[in-house]
Formats: C-alpha cells, structure tokens, sequence
C-alpha cells in the first residue's frame, strides 16, 4: 500500500443524476450522465464491500435522486451486510410507506430530506418544481419509521432571511440534525453564482440567528452553518485535505476525491470498472495531485495554516484562477482574492431578494436519454 | 448539562456500537460520525441500555474498576456529558417494558 494514503472514512455513492427537481444551486456537473451509463447493481455492491474493506464506515446514498434507482434497497442491503452506516441523501420524491418499510428491512440508518424553503410557495419556486408538499409528508413518514432525521436546506439568496423560520421548521418536523448549507459554487451554482449570493447583511445576521439556534438546540438537534467560502477569510479545509478521508463514487463509477472535483478538468478520474477501488483510492493519479502538503504552492507551502485548510478548495481554485494547483483565492492571502472580493463586491448590488425573475436563474436539467 | 442521578441513559437508536474491520475496536457510528472508544469509554457506552439509571451504572463500573463511586462519579458523568452533546443518548425516566 502506497505510505502516504491514509485510511478513507466516508463514501459518498452518487447512483444517478436523474432528479425530479431542477434546483439552480445544484453542484451536480453541467454535462449529467444519462441512465444507460449508469453502473450496474452488482458493480455497486462491489464498490460497497470495497469501501468497507477500506475502512470506509459511512456511505452516503445520493445523486441526483438515489430513489430513482429501483435497485436501491438492495444496495442499502449490501452496504448493512457489509458493516457501512447507511444515510440516504434525498429530495424524498418517491418515498412512501412501502419504500422506507424496505429500506428499514434492509438496514438504513439514516435519512437526509433537502427543503428548499419552510413555505411553500418558495419552496416550489426554487425547486422548479411542485415538492414542497410531498416532502412535508415523507419526513413525516420518515419519523414515524423511527429513521433519524436530518434536513438539509441550502442557503442563498432567495432563503437565507427565512432562516430563523428555517429553524423551526425542522424543529417541528423532528429534526435531529439540521444543515444549513451555504450554497457551494460549483455546477449549476457556479452558473448561477451572481444571483445566489447572499449580500454581507445577510450573511451577518444569518450568522447571528445560527449561532443563537446552536446554543439553544445543544444536545436536542445538532446544527450546522459555516460562513460560506467568498466571505470567509481562510478556506475551508476542503474534504479534511485531498484523499485523506473521503471519496466519491459518481453515477458512471468515476472515483472522485471530492463531489465536484470534475471541475479539474486537467484531472482523469480512473473508473471502479476497470480498477479496484483500493488501487484508486491509494494509487491513482487522480488521488496523489493534491495529497498531503508537499505540493501545496507558495503563499501556502511556507503557510502557519497549511495543515489546518491545506490549501482549501482545489476546484474552487481551478474554477476561479484557472489553475488548480494555486491556493484557493477564497483565502485572504491568495495573489488572487481581489477577483474574488471584486465580484462579492458587484454583487451587494443586487438586492434583489425576491425570485420575481426566475429567469435570470438557470435551473438544472437531466441529461437527454 | 446536569445528569438527573435517577434517569436511565440509553444509547440514542441513530447510533450503532460495533466492531470496527481495521482496528479491531469498539466504535459508534451515527450520522455523520463516529466515535472511537477507549475500553472505559465502551465500558461506559455498553451500559447505556436503558435499565440502569445513573446511579446503577457507577456502581457496576466502580465495582468492575475496583473504585469507589466518588471516584468515579464525576469521569462518568462528563463522558455521558459529551453523549448527550451529541445527541447520542436517550433519558429514560423508566426502565422499558418487557
């Protein structure tokens, strides 16, 4: 085994880009795969007992839409069988009593619902679609089969001043966990990025209101909100660094160190059709790039925080520089911050806060069949 | 957060305390997360069934590590604490029907 690969803890198994809704901050990639290129079921059990042999402990059942795939139960049954704590990323379009009975038969653990919204009508708007409904009544179901329950709304714009009704909202559904989560700028949301962004006020008081919530919530529902990337000082620590922890698997069985590293375009992914995961995992060329600290560029290599962010965002970096061996430019001592600071900047501007002109947004649409 | 020394800690049902394939060793997986347990941590975590209030489960501990309660009391509580934090543990107010 290669010495510099470390033991991967979360695999995040995106079965499909097929999606009922049309969400424009989607960070799935613009070119979706299409179902006859998907990777088969017992392609995916293989990657499961792989994952596990790994060391990998949770797999996270996403997409797209992961119920849109009929052999879902089965895969959920292999990932129990072979010791994997289970979570189902879902819209829960789809999700009745008949399907999450199977799927508690099967062995998942847990269940992530997304909402776009706590109302309705906003809700509906930035989904694309009519959801909001349907969704109230599957975490409901979801509840009463005992799941654990975690909501997941991305934040922009459009929602992040509902954000204290947000809170309630999944309070009242029996949330255990709840993720706000800023918009990330990549996919459909990068396309989108000059309408999504919340202005500076915003964001203060989103922040205000989360940090109240947390408090008031310890010990009852756990919740999550990070100041997002473009108004941060520092970057994140993308993935807890490149190949340390995590990899993605995505619908056509490309191995990804992140869920939007197809943003690297200079990167090829090698495929759990042609190679084991363990290979990719420790091997490939892919997983080595970015690995460590020792490629890491000036400011960061001689940097007090490379090993606290090790350098943030590759894909952000390849997205907005255009090179994505450079430091993230979310960072305040990247060369190129002032690109980054110049478009929060051109952006407060808008202030625009109602959807009154969907157009201007592009919301995402499957691949062709 | 105050432990009430009569209520019956139960092990949260969105977590699963299991053997982990590389080390060998006692882990619980949740949403999320895992923790990685030292032999007094899942000495503590095995307890937290829901049968046992508090009191009950310092004793067996103090008995099992050959210590008085006193000791261990204030050990018990803070990791049990950091359970609850988390959201992994339940408080039973009784011990559940058979």
């Amino acid at each position: 085994m290669n010495s510099r690969a470390p033991r991967p803890f979360t695999l995040l198994a995106e079965i499909t880009h097929r999606c009922p809704l049309h969400c424009p901050y989607c960070s799935n990639p613009l070119q979706l795969a299409s179902v006859a290129d998907e990777l088969k079921t017992q392609d995916w059990q293989r990657v499961l007992r792989e994952a596990a042999d790994l060391g990998v402990l949770h797999v996270g059942f996403s997409g797209g839409e992961p119920l849109q795939r009929a052999d879902l139960v089965q895969l959920v049954a292999t990932a129990r069988e072979s010791g994997l704590y289970s979570n189902l990323i879902t819209s829960s379009l789809g999700l009745d009593s008949q399907r999450l009975d199977e799927l508690k038969q099967a062995g998942l653990d847990s269940i992530q619902i997304s909402f776009q919204s706590d109302e309705e009508p906003l809700a509906d708007k930035i989904a694309g679609t009519s959801a909001h409904r349907k969704k109230l009544e599957a975490a409901r179901l979801v509840r009463d089969f005992g799941f654990p329950l975690t909501i997941n709304t991305v934040l922009h714009r459009y929602n992040i001043e509902r954000l204290e009704q947000i809170i309630l909202f999944a309070e009242s559904l029996g949330a255990e966990r709840l993720e706000l989560a800023n918009t990330q700028y990549y996919g459909w949301a990068f396309k989108n990025r000059a309408s999504l962004l919340p202005t500076r006020s915003q964001i203060e008081r989103a922040t205000q209101i989360a940090t109240a919530a947390k408090k008031r919530l310890l010990g009852k529902m756990e919740l999550l909100f990070v100041v997002p990337d473009y108004y941060s000082d520092r970057p994140k620590p993308c993935m807890n660094g490149w190949g340390q922890k995590y990899l993605t698997v995505n619908p056509v069985g490309e191995v990804l160190p992140c869920p939007t590293a197809h943003e690297i375009k200079s990167l090829r992914f090698d495929n759990v059709r042609e190679k084991s995961l363990g290979w990719i995992w420790t091997e490939s060329e892919a997983f080595n790039r970015f690995r460590g600290t020792e490629w890491l560029p000036q400011p960061c290599h001689d940097c007090e925080f490379r090993k606290v962010d090790f350098g943030g965002c590759r894909c952000q970096a390849a997205l907005i520089t255009g090179d994505p061996s450079a430091t993230d430019p979310t960072c305040q001592f990247s060369p190129q911050r002032q690109m980054l600071t110049d478009f929060v900047e051109g952006s407060q501007g808008n202030g625009n806060t109602s959807l009154g002109e969907p157009d201007k947004l592009i919301f995402r649409q499957n691949a062709k069949r | 957060m105050q432990l009430p020394p009569d209520m019956r800690p139960k092990l949260s049902s969105r977590a699963r305390l299991q053997t982990d394939k590389v080390t060998g060793k006692p882990i619980v997986l949740y949403p999320e997360g895992v923790l990685m347990l030292n032999p007094t941590g899942h000495a503590i975590v095995s307890l937290c069934t829901g049968n046992d209030t508090f009191q009950e489960i310092v004793a067996k501990l103090a008995a099992r590590y050959q210590k008085t309660t006193e000791e261990i009391s204030p050990q018990v509580a803070e990791y049990l604490n950091r359970l609850r934090e988390r959201n992994l543990l339940e408080m039973r107010d009784e011990k559940p029907k058979k």
